[in-house]
C-alpha cells in the first residue's frame, strides 16, 4: 500500500520509513504541515501517519481537520506523545481513525496500519459467517465448530476468536485485542491477553489440528489456515 | 531602631488606644462639668433672691435710710460673699454698696440676668438680680461667676491627673504589648528563617498555653511537617526512581556492550537486541506509570467521568483475570451485592486499579488460594487468602516505589501498583483501605461519589 507519513522527528521517521519499506509499502515522508496537507489532498494514499505537534502554524489535528472537511477519508493514523487519555479522544474526535503513542513498538504501529486500511476496504463487516480453514463461525446461532467437532466458547472467547476470524492473515497486538475485545484503552502491563489466547488456543487447537493462532515475536499473533 | 519603632503596629495599637481612652474620659468630664456648672449658678441665684428678701424686709421695717446703712455696713464689713451689692435712688443715683456708678450693661426690667460686665476694669461673668424696691428705689445684688471655687480647681486637676495616669499606662501597656508581640513574631521568624536555611527539622517553640502564638506556632510547624514530608517525599522517590531505573538500564547496558565485546553472529544479535527493547520497554513503563500517577494527582481527569455500573466494571476485571489466576491454581470469585446504583467515574482508571489488585492478589496468592471480588454500595473490593500486608507496612504500601522487605527482590513489580490504585480512589473522592482478611488482604476502594 502507499502511506504517507508526516512527521518532523528524524529518527522516528527514519525507522518507520525503513520499516514501512522492508514490509513491502510505498512511503512519502515530509516534515510538516503545509507539505503534509498539500501531498494529502493532491496525491492518493491509503493511509496516512500523522504526528500531532508539528513546525509550523499547521499541526497534526488541523491537518485532519481540514482533510475531513474536504470530504477526504484516507484512513488516519495519528503518533503522539500526548499519552492520556483526552489527547487521545480529541485526536479521534477531529477525524483521527486510531492513535498511536510514542514511543511505540514497530509492529504494533504495522498492525494498526493494516487494520486500518482492511477496515476502511470494509470487506466482510456485514458477514453472518467466518471461517478459517476447517474453523467454522456462525455469527448469528454464536456457534463455532471446528470440522464436525463443536467448540463451545465463554462469550469473551467467542468476542476474542470472532476479532481474530476477522483480522485472518493480519498481525493483532496485544493492545489491539484489549482495546477491541475487551474495550480497554490502557496498557495494564500485564501478560493476561496471553493467557486468554492459550486457553482460545486449548479449545481450538486439538490434538492433530493444524494450528491455527500464530505467535509473531515483538508483536502478537496472526490467525492463518496455513498453520 | 526608630523606623521598627515608628511602623510596629503594636505601638501604633498603644497609641489608638490612649487615645481613645483620653476620649473616654472627656466624654465622661464633660457632661459631669456642665452639670456642675449649672448647679452651681443656680445655687448663686438661690443666695442671691434670698438676699433680695433679707434687703427688702429691712426695707420695710426701717425705710430707705434704714436699708442703706445697713448695705454700707455690710460693704465695710466685708462679710458680704455678693461681688455686685447696689441700692439706688428713683434716679438711679447709687445710695449704698460697692459700686461707685449704676452699671450700664443691666436692663432696665426687674429680674435675673446672667451677663458679662467690667468690674473694677475687669471683664468678669456675672449673674445677678435687678429688684424694685417700693417708692422707686432699685436694689442690684448679683454674685460673680468667673472665680472658682477650690472645689472646681480640684475637679480639673483631678481630671487632668487621670488623663496624664491615662497616658502613662497606655503608653506602658502598649509597649509590653509590643515586646510580647514583637518577641512572637521573632520566634515565628527565626523559626521560618531557619527552615528556609534548609533545617527541615527545626520547629518553632510551643508554650502549651494555648494563646494565640501558640496557636500560629502549632499551625506553622504542621505546615513544616508538610513540607519536611514532600521534600522527604520528593527525595526518596528520586532516589527510588534512580534505584529501579539503574536496574533494567545495567541491564541493557552489559547485553549491549556484550554484543560489540563478542560480536555474535547474526541472529543471535538480533535476539540480543529483541531482549534490549525489552529492557528499554520496562523503563518506559514506569515512565508511564509515574506520568498517569502525575496525570491523575493533579485531578485533570475528573473531566472525564461518565456514569458507571460498579458491579460490570468490577465483574469484566475479575473475568478477566480469572484465567491468570486460574494458570496459579487460584480460585477468582465474583459478588456483587443486588441493586447497585451507578456511580460516576472514569471506567478506564477504576479498571486500571481493580486490575492493580488483582494482579496482586495473583502474585501474592500461593497455589490454591481464593481470590474473591465483591462489589458493594460504594466500593470494590477484592481480598484474597495469600500472606497479606503486615501491620506496620500497611500505610507505606501506597507510597511511590515502596515494596514489601518480603517483595523486595522476589516479586517482579517496581512498587506503583497501589500507589496508582490509591490515587485514583481518591480522585473519585474516595480512599483505599487495606485490612486484614484473616488470613491474607482485603483492599476496599471506597469510592465517594455516587452518580445520582
Amino acid at each position: 500500500m502507499k502511506v504517507l507519513l508526516v512527521e518532523d522527528n528524524e529518527r522516528v521517521s527514519r525507522f518507520v520509513v525503513k520499516g514501512l519499506r522492508e514490509a513491502g509499502h510505498a512511503v512519502d515522508h515530509v516534515e510538516n504541515g503545509q507539505d503534509g496537507l498539500f501531498l494529502a489532498t493532491t496525491e492518493t494514499y491509503d493511509a496516512i501517519i500523522m504526528d500531532r505537534m508539528l513546525p509550523g502554524d499547521l499541526d497534526g489535528l488541523g491537518i485532519i481537520e481540514n482533510l475531513r472537511g474536504t470530504g477526504n477519508r484516507t484512513p488516519i493514523l495519528i503518533l503522539s506523545a500526548l499519552s492520556s487519555v483526552d489527547e487521545r479522544i480529541k485526536g479521534l474526535r477531529a477525524g483521527g481513525d486510531d492513535y498511536l503513542t510514542k514511543p511505540f513498538a514497530f509492529g504494533e504501529l504495522l498492525a494498526r496500519l493494516d487494520a486500518l486500511v482492511r477496515r476502511i476496504h470494509g470487506d466482510d463487516v456485514g458477514a453472518t459467517h467466518l471461517a478459517v480453514g476447517d474453523l467454522q463461525m456462525d455469527l448469528r446461532s454464536r456457534k463455532v465448530s471446528r470440522g464436525a467437532r463443536a467448540i463451545a466458547l465463554q462469550p469473551r472467547e467467542f468476542q476474542l476468536l470472532e476479532y481474530l476470524m476477522r483480522h485472518v492473515g493480519q498481525v493483532v497486538t496485544r493492545t489491539m485485542l484489549l482495546e477491541n475485545v475487551w474495550d480497554y484503552h490502557f496498557d495494564p502491563q500485564t501478560n493476561i491477553v496471553d493467557v486468554h489466547i492459550s486457553n482460545l488456543r486449548q479449545k481450538i487447537e486439538s490434538q492433530g489440528e493444524t494450528p491455527l493462532v500464530k505467535t509473531v515475536r515483538g508483536a502478537g499473533y496472526m490467525m492463518t489456515a496455513e498453520g | 531602631m526608630l523606623t521598627r519603632l515608628t511602623r510596629s503596629s503594636a505601638l501604633t495599637l498603644a497609641i489608638f488606644y490612649v487615645l481613645l481612652g483620653v476620649v473616654s474620659l472627656a466624654l465622661f468630664a464633660f457632661p459631669l462639668w456642665y452639670a456642675w456648672q449649672v448647679t452651681i449658678e443656680d445655687g448663686r441665684i438661690e443666695l442671691i433672691k434670698e438676699d433680695v428678701q433679707r434687703f427688702s424686709e429691712v426695707f420695710d421695717r426701717r425705710g430707705d435710710e434704714g436699708l442703706a446703712d445697713f448695705i454700707n455696713q455690710r460693704v465695710s464689713l466685708q462679710i458680704a460673699g455678693e461681688r455686685i451689692l447696689l441700692m439706688a435712688d428713683p434716679r438711679q443715683k447709687p445710695m449704698a454698696g460697692n459700686l461707685s456708678a449704676f452699671p450700664a450693661e443691666i436692663p432696665s426690667a426687674p429680674g435675673v440676668y446672667t451677663l458679662n460686665m467690667t468690674l473694677s476694669g475687669h471683664p468678669t461673668r456675672v449673674v445677678l438680680e435687678r429688684a424694685a424696691l417700693p417708692g422707686g428705689y432699685t436694689l442690684l445684688v448679683g454674685r460673680d461667676l468667673t472665680h472658682l471655687s477650690p472645689l472646681e480647681t480640684r475637679f480639673w486637676e483631678g481630671l487632668a491627673g487621670s488623663i496624664t495616669i491615662v497616658i502613662g499606662v497606655g503608653l506602658f501597656g502598649g509597649w509590653l504589648v509590643r515586646r510580647a508581640v514583637l518577641s512572637g513574631i521573632d520566634n515565628v521568624n527565626r523559626g521560618v528563617a531557619a527552615i528556609v536555611h534548609g533545617d527541615l527539622s527545626h520547629r518553632l517553640p510551643v508554650g502549651g498555653r494555648g494563646g494565640e502564638f501558640d496557636m500560629l506556632s502549632i499551625t506553622i510547624n504542621r505546615l513544616f511537617d508538610q513540607i519536611e514530608q514532600l521534600v522527604h517525599g520528593v527525595r526518596d522517590v528520586s532516589n527510588s526512581i534512580a534505584h529501579d531505573l539503574r536496574t533494567p538500564l545495567a541491564e541493557l547496558r552489559s547485553r549491549l556492550e556484550e554484543i560489540v565485546v563478542t560480536r555474535p553472529s547474526g541472529e543471535e544479535v538480533y535476539d540480543e537486541v529483541a531482549a534490549a527493547v525489552e529492557d528499554v520497554d520496562r523503563v518506559i513503563g514506569i515512565f508511564n506509570a509515574l506520568l498517569r500517577l502525575a496525570e491523575i494527582d493533579t485531578g485533570t481527569r475528573r473531566a472525564g467521568f461518565v456514569e458507571i455500573d460498579p458491579a460490570d466494571l468490577a465483574a469484566k476485571a475479575a473475568d478477566f483475570y480469572r484465567p491468570a489466576a486460574e494458570l496459579k491454581s487460584i480460585s477468582l470469585d465474583f459478588r456483587a451485592e443486588t441493586g447497585l446504583g451507578k456511580i460516576s467515574g472514569d471506567p478506564l482508571l477504576l479498571s486500571q486499579a481493580v486490575f492493580n489488585l488483582l494482579d496482586n492478589a495473583v502474585k501474592f496468592t500461593p497455589a490454591g488460594g481464593h481470590i474473591l471480588v465483591e462489589a458493594t454500595q460504594g466500593e470494590i473490593a477484592v481480598a484474597d487468602d495469600g500472606p497479606g500486608i503486615p501491620g506496620d507496612e500497611k500505610q507505606h504500601v501506597t507510597e511511590r516505589f515502596y515494596r514489601g522487605d518480603s517483595s523486595r527482590g522476589t516479586t517482579p513489580g517496581v512498587g506503583l501498583g497501589l500507589t496508582l490504585v490509591s490515587a485514583i480512589t481518591s480522585l473519585h473522592g474516595g480512599r483505599l483501605d487495606l485490612s486484614d482478611n484473616h488470613p491474607g488482604l482485603k483492599a476496599r476502594m471506597i469510592l465517594g461519589g455516587s452518580a445520582s
